[in-house]
């Protein structure tokens, strides 16, 4: 069951390999594809209407380089040109094509075919928006009296002055509040055009929301033209960024202990 | 040119239909994506070697102090100005209803 056995002491066994795997596919819409990891060809391996996109790599360890990184990602790029893809987490690797198929293609057969009808047609967008630090400080020294003044009070005082604290305080409070009225209004704008989203939780500074959305096609347009007139709307203030659609990372899941 | 000509034009919305590099998508592809029950990336090293961004939670007095420090920086005269000439012009009503004209403007072209 292991995925790979740790390298052997007899070693000289150069040529043993495992198989990656990249995401799964649709086997009427699977080809052969772009090179993958270490430049070694994609194939796709297929069982009862579904594939996995894998390549062989060496045995051992994989290693996430940033062009290992980017392999994985433009697999999945272009085979989601052709249909619908589920991607998997970077990493996984199979002994062979026989336990890639018996320990993960047969088993969630119904699951892999399911999420493919149900994701067909969608693609992730993925939308990020950073306030402009001198715009949102300068906004909330105007707007907040009591900033303002700790300002003036500690401006050329040595940094152990103790407003400082107060003030870094308040201005903290003040960017987060407007952090959650920002990203809210912009949630509510485009959940509309999208089937399901998902915000990241981690707080960034000066970030106003990094979040995916799972949009239609068909809609793609719609969202885009929403996201538009909130980033026109924050010109000068906050910067607005939307990549995609992508294959949908953030919307696939498999249920636990399925075999 | 093919990537200008691609969905409407904004001059804010920054666009990239396919990701343009590892910074935007390096959080899908590690922490997103289907697992495996028993293949949880045991195989995979390196991750800690790739920096994303720097996550700062924002509850803590270096954080504070920063900010304070930041904010204490801060020139102000220019956003003064547009402060001054924002007021000059009937407060934010003014450039509100400005924008709705030009708003109007771009529905009527881009609706023929």
């Amino acid at each position: 069951m292991a995925v790979q056995s740790p390298p052997r002491p007899d070693a000289g066994d150069a040529s043993a390999t495992g198989l990656y795997c990249y995401g799964i596919v649709s086997a009427r819409n699977a080809r052969p594809q772009r090179r993958g990891l270490g430049d070694a060809p994609v194939e796709p391996v297929a069982h009862d209407g579904v594939a996995a996109l894998a390549s062989s790599v060496p045995a051992g360890t994989v290693r996430a380089r940033r062009r290992d990184l980017l392999s994985h990602m433009d697999v999945l790029g272009a085979a989601f040109e052709h249909g619908t893809v589920l991607p998997l987490r970077f990493g996984t690797v199979f002994e062979n094509e026989g336990s890639l198929v018996q320990d993960f293609l047969a088993p969630r057969h119904d699951e892999l075919a399911a999420l493919l009808r149900d994701l067909s047609g969608h693609g992730e967008l993925r939308v990020t928006a950073h306030y402009r630090e001198d715009a949102i400080l300068a906004e909330v020294v105007r707007e907040n009296r009591r900033i303002a003044q700790l300002r003036e009070a500690t401006r050329g005082a040595g940094a152990g002055h103790p407003a400082l604290i107060e003030l870094g305080e308040l201005v903290a409070a003040e960017v987060q509040a407007r952090t959650a009225r920002d990203s809210r209004a912009l949630l509510e704008r485009l959940r509309k055009q999208a089937r399901r989203y998902e915000v990241g939780d981690e707080p960034i500074e000066y970030e106003l929301l990094r979040a995916s959305f799972l949009v239609d096609q068909k809609r793609v347009a719609k969202f885009e033209a929403e996201l538009e007139r909130f980033a026109a709307d924050q010109a000068g203030r906050a910067d607005v960024k939307l990549t995609g659609p992508l294959p949908p990372h953030s919307f696939v899941s498999l249920r636990h202990g399925g075999h | 040119m093919a990537i200008a000509t691609q969905g409407t034009a904004s001059n804010y919305l920054q666009r990239a239909p396919s990701p343009s590099g590892l910074a935007d998508v390096v959080e899908l592809i590690l922490d997103k994506g289907l697992v495996i029950d028993a293949y949880v990336r045991i195989a995979v090293i390196g991750i800690e070697l790739i920096t994303i961004d720097a996550r700062i939670v924002i509850a803590s007095v270096d954080t504070y102090l920063r900010f304070a420090e930041q904010v204490n920086r801060l020139d102000l005269t220019q956003t003064e100005a547009a402060g001054l000439a924002e007021l000059r012009d009937g407060g934010s009503n003014g450039s509100d209803k400005a924008k709705g004209a030009m708003e109007g403007v771009k529905e009527k072209v881009s609706g023929d």
